[in-house]
């Protein structure tokens, strides 16, 4: 992925970001930083001192964590629901592979993680915008850094908007398809870049 | 007071597991196969006692005779007799880690104090064997182990003579205590398989062996100990010459080494009181959410009109705690009316994980106080914010 996601990602955030991302994926992404959403096991990395009260961590404000009882819990919809209302990213911690508090929570969520990355690649969202990490109750700080990183990577990619959010209004391939012909007599060529944002 | 121990103790089992993540794969850390291993570790044990059976004759003449006659003309017989003498004490180092690792790490709670009860009772049960696997040999320590044994039972007030006599088949040295012993060690041996499946009854997918490089490794070791350190007898034990000191081995013998500090009668009692208190364990803290601080899920509520009886739930509940039964009525869902199985969770068994709701793909099940649409509302607002 870094290839593909770090010559485009500089130049496309430092001159076209307010708008673009602000269009792309609502207020959310009007910031700097892309919005991250993270599900958080309640026995692995404990969240006292690192998350502020409205679910915010304190060293990356762009980061929310919902805490959930088990890693296992969480339904891949759920990753999919936050990307498509406006999330660049979600990801679920868990306890250490192997280590789970409840046996096995975390190797589901690991399948189903691995499953809907699939998934999210035939629906053209970037499979990148979904992790899975793994920290024990009292690794916060290599916590801290792993979300870093992955935010990092998130704001790395194209920031494309999810294309299946708007279809089922229907409305993206009658306005291409209408466009098009306009586009069509002068516009052709500058026409690549706009087919993320615009669709 | 015990509990901020316990965070201090689950605070140093973690930072260890963390080492030992950092040497190898978190797949392949021998501390989460800890309960493999000692499966392992039995099966070798039950695999090389077959071998030592077909020999051995529970006579005071001939026992101690057998037992060199493995050693020194059955072909590789030194190489079995030592591993099956050292898986047995790995066998009880791994028991040992596996029995510390889940009280420190709490895997105790809730409703899984079942296999905490029958772990106990597999501990307490390996070390008896091991003690009459020390007699079996019949050299001086094992005469001094039933001495000792003896005059131990006989300080129990009451019924102290009569338990001795229950052990050995009568006051001192009689020809029923050798084939007593060979019952004491192969039967309860038996017993751990029926324990083991009390331990793993509620337990969806257990752990039971260790990845293949442990299992190698393990075999290995075992393998190059019994070759390098040949497990030898005392001399042959003789009621004309008794022994005075113990051949300590501290795996299996310490509560005879501690009979040096104490009475037999305290031993006893100490005894008693540890095992006593190892199964009071799970019970021992406060066993409501609330009081540990967490949130109140609720137990998981299968929502009748969606279930379509796939069972993913069912493969996926760790603790069994969800049955699959003949569906009484079609459900309401496309998907469901054609059912013929019904999830049903039951509630003894549900420690509130919501594993189950993510098994399920049809959204027929439900943590009541944690419901989907809480989760995405929440989510609602994270990406609002």
């Amino acid at each position: 992925m870094p290839e593909l996601g770090s010559p485009p990602a500089p130049r496309s955030r430092s001159a076209p970001a307010p708008d673009v991302l602000a269009r792309a994926a609502g207020p959310g992404a009007a910031a700097r930083r892309p919005k991250i959403v993270g599900f958080l096991c309640d026995w692995a990395v404990s969240a006292e001192g690192i998350v502020r009260e409205d679910g915010t961590m304190r060293d990356l404000p762009n980061v929310t964590l919902i805490k959930v009882p088990c890693s296992g819990f969480i339904r891949p919809s759920w990753l999919e629901f936050a990307l498509k209302n406006g999330a660049d990213g979600t990801f679920v911690c868990g306890c250490p592979l192997g280590d789970c508090f409840n046996r096995l929570g975390n190797n589901l969520i690991q399948d189903r993680v691995a499953q809907m990355r699939r998934r999210l690649e035939r629906q053209k969202i970037q499979p990148d915008r979904v992790g899975t990490i793994y920290y024990g109750l009292h690794e916060q700080e290599q916590f801290v850094a792993a979300v870093r990183e992955f935010s990092d990577r998130v704001a790395q990619l194209p920031a494309a908007p999810p294309p299946p959010a708007r279809r089922p209004g229907g409305a993206s391939p009658a306005q291409s398809a209408g466009r098009l012909p306009g586009e069509g007599a002068d516009g052709a060529p500058s026409g690549p870049t706009p087919a993320p944002e615009e669709s | 007071m015990y509990r901020r121990l316990l965070a201090s103790l689950l605070r140093w089992t973690l930072r260890l597991d963390v080492g030992i993540n950092r040497v190898y794969p978190a797949d392949f850390n021998p501390l989460y196969y800890t309960g493999g291993l000692s499966n392992l570790f039995l099966t070798i044990l039950i695999l090389s006692g077959l071998f030592l059976f077909f020999y051995y004759v529970p006579s005071y003449n001939e026992a101690y005779t057998t037992v060199q006659y493995i050693s020194e003309r059955v072909p590789y017989g030194q190489i079995i007799r030592g591993i099956h003498r050292y898986s047995a004490d790995g066998f009880v180092i791994v028991i040992l880690l596996h029995f510390f690792r889940n009280w420190f790490t709490e895997r105790f709670r809730f409703s899984r104090d079942e296999p905490w009860i029958s772990g106990m009772m597999l501990l307490v049960f390996a070390g008896f064997i091991g003690v009459t696997g020390y007699v079996l040999v019949w050299d001086q320590r094992a005469e001094l182990l039933v001495v000792m044994t003896g005059n131990a039972l006989a300080a129990v007030p009451a019924v102290g003579g009569w338990l001795r006599n229950l052990l050995f088949g009568g006051p001192g040295l009689t020809n029923l205590l050798l084939p007593r012993m060979l019952f004491l060690h192969v039967g309860p041996a038996v017993l751990l398989y029926v324990l083991l499946w009390w331990h793993y009854v509620r337990l969806r997918h257990p752990k039971v062996w260790p990845p293949a490089v442990w299992t190698l490794f393990s075999l290995g070791v075992v393998l190059l100990l019994s070759g390098l350190i040949p497990a030898a007898s005392q001399p042959q034990a003789s009621p004309t010459t008794p022994p005075r000191a113990l051949a300590v081995d501290w795996l299996f013998l310490l509560p005879y080494v501690s009979l040096k500090y104490l009475t037999p009668l305290w031993l006893i009692v100490l005894a008693t009181v540890i095992i006593v208190y190892g199964l009071y364990i799970p019970y021992q803290l406060p066993e409501t959410r609330a009081e540990m601080g967490l949130r109140e899920s609720g137990i998981a509520q299968v929502i009748d009109a969606n279930c379509t009886g796939c069972e993913l739930c069912y493969y996926d509940c760790p603790y069994n705690a969800i049955v699959m039964a003949p569906s009484p009525h079609p459900g309401v869902t496309k998907a469901a009316q054609a059912r013929k199985l019904l999830a049903i969770v039951l509630e003894s068994r549900c420690v509130e994980c919501g594993i189950c709701i993510g098994a399920c793909p049809f959204e027929a099940l439900e943590l009541p106080h944690f419901l989907e649409q809480d989760v995405e509302a929440k989510v609602l607002a994270a990406c609002r914010s």
